[in-house]
């Protein structure tokens, strides 16, 4: 009498195998949506609280309780972990293991495929927390599994991603076997390669003044192969998820700076625009009734903001159909800027400089004013990193990142009316979720002594300089 | 020409019995006996026969003759003591074997002042059973017995109607199951609380049993016809306590503008965005509203927009039930019909119950029986208040106005921005949309056919040994229609309909046999055994359409799709096959044993672990019988103690690891991702371990009842979905593990204070107990687990507290426990704390019941003592600047009771508080969203829960008419509130529903009801 039972609980809903194909897409979606976008409220890392604390943009209402003057829902921080790690990440573990020679679906194209999607991913959330769990993450249905993963240092956490990088451009094969389900490249290995090149180097870049030596060796050894280790070359190869306009598809700025007005661009940035009379704030905001453009300060009280008429987001990043972007190309020149001024590569600075201004004015549909350099003055590092937090402008976590590894730029006071808590730091990283101190506590535990300091927004991350 | 009679009544004992009835047959003469046991009264003409009765004895009809005074004596009525009672498959037992404790509510008990939903009537009458109900038409409540055993399963009683599962969901707005059987068919309803009663019942009945016996036409005489008619009005019960002096808006302004903050010609920023009072004084002022603007009109204030907001709910149930019996069988057919309007505007209810009970001997063994249901219900509006109207709101709103917004609609759309459109104008448009238009456009609709009902036949094949074979089924299909959105402009955005068609169906058939054998041997040794099987399907499809943008607005077809539609199913099949027997042996009727055994096999367990077994075992001893005591004092004494397993399988399809659709990227791509549960391929049925002891003393010949119980129960092996670190890939895993204990005190105590004293009589039943519960042990290396949660703050079973624990953050507090300020503000302590806990310390009710004459007055008191909500929805109207509270101190500003910290950190040395700072920062940094501790109130509530009002016409009156009857009542449901410690509202909520309780935000208000009942016999 209990013959048909198997086939009776036999899940009618849920497949127990899918190809590599189907994961990828979702995957892909999941890691520009945290990075870029992200649309539910009390989980918008980038636009509530990243965009808002590196000064880009402000908030006009419900400053103390979002993220403007430094307070942060706590499912900031946990949305933002659990859906990595949940969403993304394991679906390219999933990739990896259905892929890899010998599996069901081997296929050495979604193998790189997958390794520079981790590598990105594991480096913003690495930069956003700290010490996370890395190598035994993810594991939970391996056929050891770990379901209390232990944390890693950054320094390690990086080591690998490099080392993931160079594993992909290798296993990415141009002529290989076709890959589907690719929403970034729709299947085009080689610019595939060329963003886990460019990606390398970034990160090669961000820790440089840490690790030195091994970081030059990487940068060197891209730069001088451009054959074996390809590279952006110009704004059409960048890495960004072009939305559709379909509900779900759609470029999540639309979707949140649509619906609510509750933000302004902030006044540093304004100011710093019109102090260079930059013609990329025509890109970045719009006028006010007035026809002028006008910032809104940072972590003002509700009434005080009220008071102010302030310019609002720019419609070019409105269009529902505007890319997410993960890595662009003048970030890249930025990166090869700073390198080229520190010392790590061979090169003129300011040159990279200026092409890296001119991809972002290009990228935002502008030129760039042929008397734009003299602007700058003397080229320092605060002129190239300040440069790159204006390019920046919707890769708030990137600026925020760029900002607490440099110093840079320099924020102005903070306006008269303004309170912000955190002791008045801007925050250097989030808190670990709560969850993972009820469900992880030990190893939380030594993740903090990793850290270095206390699990607070004030505590600095391992690049910092 | 008069005459009279007088005379004494006797006991057993030849006694005096004092306080019993003697009453003049087909009247309303009578008297009671005095301390001597004597009685007198005078008769009239024709009136020769005495009624004489007392509890615990048979009624006497004594014919007077020609005598003028006489002795009665009266016989114990054994039965009195032997109530007979419904057990599990709908088996009647003595009440005085059971080893375990139920608890029986009459039918007429729950048809006078009825709720829609029937469960809701058993609030404050059965000790340890805790309900949360709803104001919502058609909506369900959550039950619980002896407080929540399963961490992560259901902890709602299984529900049986005649013997046959009725599948209870327990969704909040659809309501269903017991919210959806028909009161007036009810005979009795009868909880099995402990782990015992519900052995036999298997699987799902760890949680105890609510067993509905329904009405059949048996006892009829010829055929009678029953109307029943009962009409009753709602209004809200408690009213916040709002401030009437500012309006909307922020920093002492209130100006529409464009409903969004825009500015005006002359450059004034509106407040017409902001959701909050903290605006001008409503001092009659002239400044743009909503309805005016640009025009300025007086800014008054509107204590009363709260009873404008709320309609006067109704509810109007009719029913009609014929009956008739003969030897040979009977049948009652019942027709009922429930109208039910809500207090927000357009949300209603309706509901059909067809009903029909028959039973037939086909020959002198051969007994067949039917018992059928059919429900016919839905709305065309389910949907209720999204509870932000006085929350995040405008204080000097006038609901009149924004019911008949098109009145105002062109004033208003010569506001709108550019780039704006909205089908309706509103007192704002950046956050809300207006509340009527939304229930008049934004309907859920649905419409749901329910039938359940058995078939079974019985064989005797002799006296002692029968056989009954039966099948049941309770299949329901709910046709669902709920429109998200209707076509508007924002920032130039065009923003069309949308809506979801969603098709239910479920079905549960059980099929069981039953082989009874009873014998008693040498007159002292009795013996009864059952033996069956049983075979349980379940099948449940949900199909739904999203259809996110419309072509045609408003109109709600599957074809009308502008875009790429969503659909998706779930589809759960499972079965259980069980073999079970029971056995129970008597000694001299008054020493019983009782011995069951159970095993079940479930498709939804592993193929080689899928049996799994559990006993039970009962013994009930009835001292008075034992050592023959016989006191006028104690009339009665039982001792019953029992230890009984219930195994519980798993939900279908959780052995295997499986991926989970994420639909079409931009409507091309299809995807799939992990699914976030890791599956177990070794889980293992969980198991209810139930003791109880108890004790059961009648005094004063069964006038006082005092029945007292003690229960521990454990469940272990808890098939739980743990969360775990989300850095494994996945958020949860299923495992079996944990251990949750509950252990109480259950008392009910029965009293008739007077007995036909004048005429009058006094019931009046008390009951108490008290659950303490306590989470032992979860899974290895897991400390919580969480329940539910809202801002943040989690409500959990965590190791060694109390299931339902919140935790949160609360204030920073000096040693002598004041609230720490800084700069004026309070400050949270880092890290989060146990802020409370849902569970109540008591619960009680208190029944009264008089009668004088044909008048009756029923009275009930519901108590629950302690236990917790966080509600976030009172703390945010503080932050709003709703309540009165806030009003204090607007001008000059208010000060935190509590510390300021004038030391250091290290050294800290703490003086009062002293820092002025504006009440709208006060009452903002107070907000629960962040300051948990904010929204923590206290759960206590004395609730009158219920009075009815009743006149029985009398014979006389009604003669010789064809109505055999006629009863008239007045019938009241919560009636007031005698205790609370919330401040602003009744703290009895549930908006979550299962088992994330003690959650509020807004709540639509529980409410009052007053109404009548009319019943009719012929």
């Amino acid at each position: 009498c209990t013959g048909e039972f198997e086939e009776t609980n036999t899940n009618p809903n849920e497949p127990e195998v899918v190809s590599p194909s189907l994961l990828l897409p979702n995957a892909i979606q999941v890691s520009a949506d945290r990075y870029w976008g992200h649309s539910t409220r009390y989980q918008r890392l980038n636009i509530d609280a990243a965009m808002c604390w590196i000064q880009h943009i402000a908030r006009n209402i419900y400053i103390n309780s979002e993220g403007d003057n430094y307070e942060v829902p706590v499912t900031i921080s946990s949305g933002t972990w659990d859906n990595v790690y949940r969403n993304s990440l394991v679906n390219f573990e999933s990739i990896l293991k259905l892929s890899r020679p010998g599996a069901r679906y081997a296929n050495v194209n979604y193998e790189g495929i997958a390794l520079v999607m981790k590598a990105f991913t594991y480096s913003y959330l690495t930069d956003v927390f700290g010490p996370i769990p890395y190598s035994e993450a993810l594991k939970g249905t391996a056929d050891e599994p770990i379901y209390s993963p232990k944390y890693d240092s950054m320094e390690d956490i990086y080591a690998g991603l490099l080392a993931d990088l160079k594993l992909a451009n290798e296993k990415l094969t141009v002529g290989g076997p076709r890959v589907d389900g690719d929403i970034l490249y729709n299947g085009n290995i080689l610019r595939w390669k060329k963003f886990a090149n460019s990606l390398r180097l970034k990160l090669a870049n961000r820790q440089a003044a840490k690790k030195p030596a091994e970081s030059r060796a990487i940068m060197q050894e891209i730069l001088a192969n451009p054959t074996a280790f390809p590279i952006f070359a110009s704004n059409s190869e960048y890495a960004a998820l072009n939305h559709a306009n379909v509900i779900g598809s759609r470029n999540k700025m639309f979707d949140v700076f649509s619906t609510r007005s509750d933000w302004n661009i902030s006044s540093t940035l304004i100011g710093k625009l019109l102090e260079l009379d930059d013609p990329r704030i025509n890109a970045y905001a719009k006028p006010t009734p007035t026809g002028e453009f006008a910032g809104l300060p940072n972590g003002l009280t509700d009434e005080a903001a009220a008071t102010f008429v302030a310019s609002t987001i720019g419609d070019r990043f409105l269009d529902p159909s505007a890319p997410s972007i993960l890595m662009t190309y003048s970030e890249l020149l930025f990166v090869l800027a700073e390198a080229a001024f520190d010392g790590d590569i061979q090169g003129d600075s300011q040159e990279y400089l200026r092409r890296a201004i001119a991809a972002s004015f290009e990228q935002n549909g502008l030129s760039m004013p042929s008397d734009y350099m003299s602007r700058l003055g003397t080229i320092n590092k605060e002129v190239i990193m300040t440069q790159k937090w204006i390019a920046l402008f919707g890769q708030g976590i990137e600026a925020w990142t760029e900002y607490r590894r440099t110093g840079f730029p320099v924020m102005p006071a903070p306006h008269p009316s303004s309170i912000f808590t955190n002791n008045g730091v801007l925050p250097t990283r989030l808190e670990y979720p709560l969850g993972e101190y009820s469900l992880n506590s030990s190893n939380v535990a030594t993740g903090v002594q990793l850290l270095g300091g206390d699990d607070t927004m004030r505590t600095k991350l391992w690049w910092a300089e | 020409q008069g005459r009279s009679i007088s005379g004494k009544v006797l006991d057993e004992n030849n006694d005096p019995i004092i306080g019993a009835s003697v009453l003049v047959k087909g009247t309303v003469k009578g008297a009671a006996t005095d301390l001597d046991g004597e009685f007198s009264l005078s008769l009239a003409e024709g009136e020769n026969i005495l009624e004489v009765s007392f509890i615990g004895y048979n009624k006497q009809e004594v014919t007077i003759g020609n005598r003028s005074s006489l002795s009665v004596s009266l016989v114990p009525d054994t039965q009195a003591l032997s109530e007979v009672v419904v057990t599990a498959f709908g088996m009647e037992r003595e009440k005085k074997a059971l080893g375990y404790t139920t608890q029986s509510v009459d039918g007429s008990k729950l048809a006078e002042a009825r709720q829609p939903n029937v469960v809701n009537n058993l609030a404050g009458r059965i000790a340890g059973v805790q309900i949360n109900s709803n104001s919502m038409p058609g909506s369900g409540s959550h039950v619980v017995i002896r407080g929540s055993s399963s961490v992560s399963g259901n902890n709602q009683p299984l529900v049986v109607v005649d013997g046959v599962p009725l599948e209870q969901t327990d969704t909040r707005r659809y309501g269903g199951g017991l919210s959806e059987i028909n009161p007036d068919n009810i005979k009795e309803i009868n909880v099995l609380k402990g782990a015992t009663a519900a052995a036999l019942y298997g699987s799902r009945a760890a949680n105890g049993v609510i067993m509905v016996t329904t009405k059949d036409g048996s006892g009829t005489k010829g055929i009678g016809v029953e109307f029943n008619s009962n009409v009753t009005f709602d209004r809200p019960l408690i009213k916040p306590n709002f401030q009437n002096i500012y309006g909307g808006g922020a920093g002492y302004r209130t100006w529409y503008v464009d409903g969004r903050n825009g500015f005006d010609a002359d450059g004034i920023r509106g407040t017409a965005g902001v959701d909050e009072s903290w605006g001008a004084p409503m001092d009659g002022r002239l400044v743009p509203l909503w309805y005016s603007a640009p025009d300025r009109v007086p800014l008054l204030p509107q204590p009363n927009n709260w009873e404008q907001f709320w309609e006067t709910g109704s509810a109007v149930q009719n029913n009609v039930a014929v009956s008739g019996a003969n030897e040979s069988g009977n049948f009652r057919l019942s027709l009922g019909r429930l109208d039910q309007q809500s207090i927000m505007y357009n949300n209603g209810y309706f509901r059909n119950n067809f009903k029909i009970n028959a039973g037939y001997n086909l020959t002198s063994k051969l007994n067949v029986t039917v018992s059928a249901e059919y429900v016919k219900s839905g709305s065309d509006n389910r949907r209720y208040t999204a509870s932000s109207d006085f929350i995040w709101a405008h204080r000097h709103t006038e609901y009149d106005r924004l019911r008949n917004w098109e009145d105002y609609y062109e004033i208003q759309r010569a506001t709108f921005r550019p780039g704006d459109d909205y089908p309706y104008a509103n007192w704002q448009h950046e956050y809300f949309a207006n509340p009527y238009f939304l229930q008049d456009r934004y309907p859920n609709a649905n419409m749901k056919d329910r039938l359940v009902g058995n078939i079974a036949a019985t064989y005797k094949f002799t006296d002692n040994l029968s056989l009954m074979i039966r099948s049941g089924t309770d299949y329901w299909s709910d046709n669902r229609t709920d429109v998200t959105s209707v076509e508007r402009t924002k920032n130039f955005v065009r923003i069309l309909g949308a809506y979801t068609q969603t098709n239910i169906s479920s079905q549960e058939t059980n099929s069981d046999f039953i082989l009874n054998y009873n014998k008693t041997f040498a007159s002292k040794f009795s013996v009864n055994v059952q033996a069956g099987g049983i075979n349980r399907t379940n099948d449940f499809v949900s199909n739904a359409v999203n259809v996110r943008e419309l072509t045609i607005d408003g109109l709600y077809n599957l074809g009308n799709y502008a875009s790429p539609v969503v659909p998706s199913s779930e589809i759960r099949r499972q079965t259980v096959n069980s073999v079970f027997g029971a056995t129970q042996f008597g000694y001299n009727n008054s020493l019983f044993l009782d011995i069951t055994g159970r095993n079940d096999w479930s498709s939804t367990l592993p193929i080689n672990a899928n049996s799994f077994f559990y006993p039970s075992v009962a013994l009930s001893a009835v001292i008075t019988d034992i050592f023959d005591i016989q006191s006028r004092v104690l009339s009665f004494a039982k001792v019953r103690a029992s230890l009984a397993q219930v195994g519980n399988d798993a939900d279908p399809y959780q052995l295997r690891q499986t991926f989970m659709a994420q639909g079409l990227w931009a409507g091309t791509t299809p995807t799939y991702s992990e699914a976030p549960t890791i599956a177990n391929r070794d889980l293992k049925p969980e198991i209810t371990t139930g003791r109880e002891v108890g004790l059961d003393l009648r005094f004063l010949n069964g006038r006082i009842g005092l029945d007292l119980t003690y229960y521990h129960q454990s469940t272990t092996n808890q098939i739980l979905a743990v969360a775990i670190s989300n850095a494994s890939g996945y958020q949860f895993r299923t495992l079996n593990a944990g251990e949750v204990t509950n252990q109480g005190v259950e008392a009910m105590l029965t009293a008739s204070v007077l007995q036909n004293r004048g005429g009058l009589n006094w019931d009046v039943s008390v009951n108490f107990s008290r659950n303490r519960n306590l989470v032992v042990e979860l899974a290895e290396g897991l400390e919580n687990y969480i329940l539910g949660s809202q801002n943040s703050v989690t409500s959990e079973a965590r190791i060694g507290q109390p299931y339902g624990t919140f935790y949160g953050r609360r204030y920073l507090r000096s040693p002598e426990g004041e609230i720490v300020y800084n700069n004026g503000l309070p400050q949270l302590e880092p890290g989060t704390f146990a802020l409370g806990n849902i569970q109540p310390d008591w619960m009680g009710g208190i029944a009264n019941d008089f009668k004088y004459r044909n008048f009756s007055l029923g009275t009930l008191i519901d108590i629950r003592m302690g236990g917790d909500i966080f509600d976030v929805g009172t703390g945010l109207a503080r932050k709003t600047g709703q309540y009165a509270e806030t009003a204090i101190g607007r001008e000059e500003g208010v000060i935190g009771q509590g510390v300021k910290n004038v030391g250091t950190a290290e050294n800290p040395s703490f003086v009062p508080n002293d820092v002025v700072i504006q009440a709208a920062t006060f009452w903002n940094a107070t907000n629960p969203r962040n300051f948990h501790e904010a929204g923590i109130f206290d759960g206590s509530f004395v609730k009158l829960r219920e009075v009815t009002f009743g006149y029985t016409i009398p014979q006389s009156i009604l003669g010789k008419t064809f109505i055999q009857g006629v009863r008239v009542s007045l019938v009241g449901r919560n009636l007031a509130m005698l205790h609370r410690n919330h401040p602003h509202m009744d703290p009895e909520v549930d908006m979550k529903g299962g088992n994330a309780q003690g959650f509020a935000s807004g709540e639509q208000p529980s409410t009052r009801n007053i109404g009548f009942n009319l019943n009719v016999t012929f």
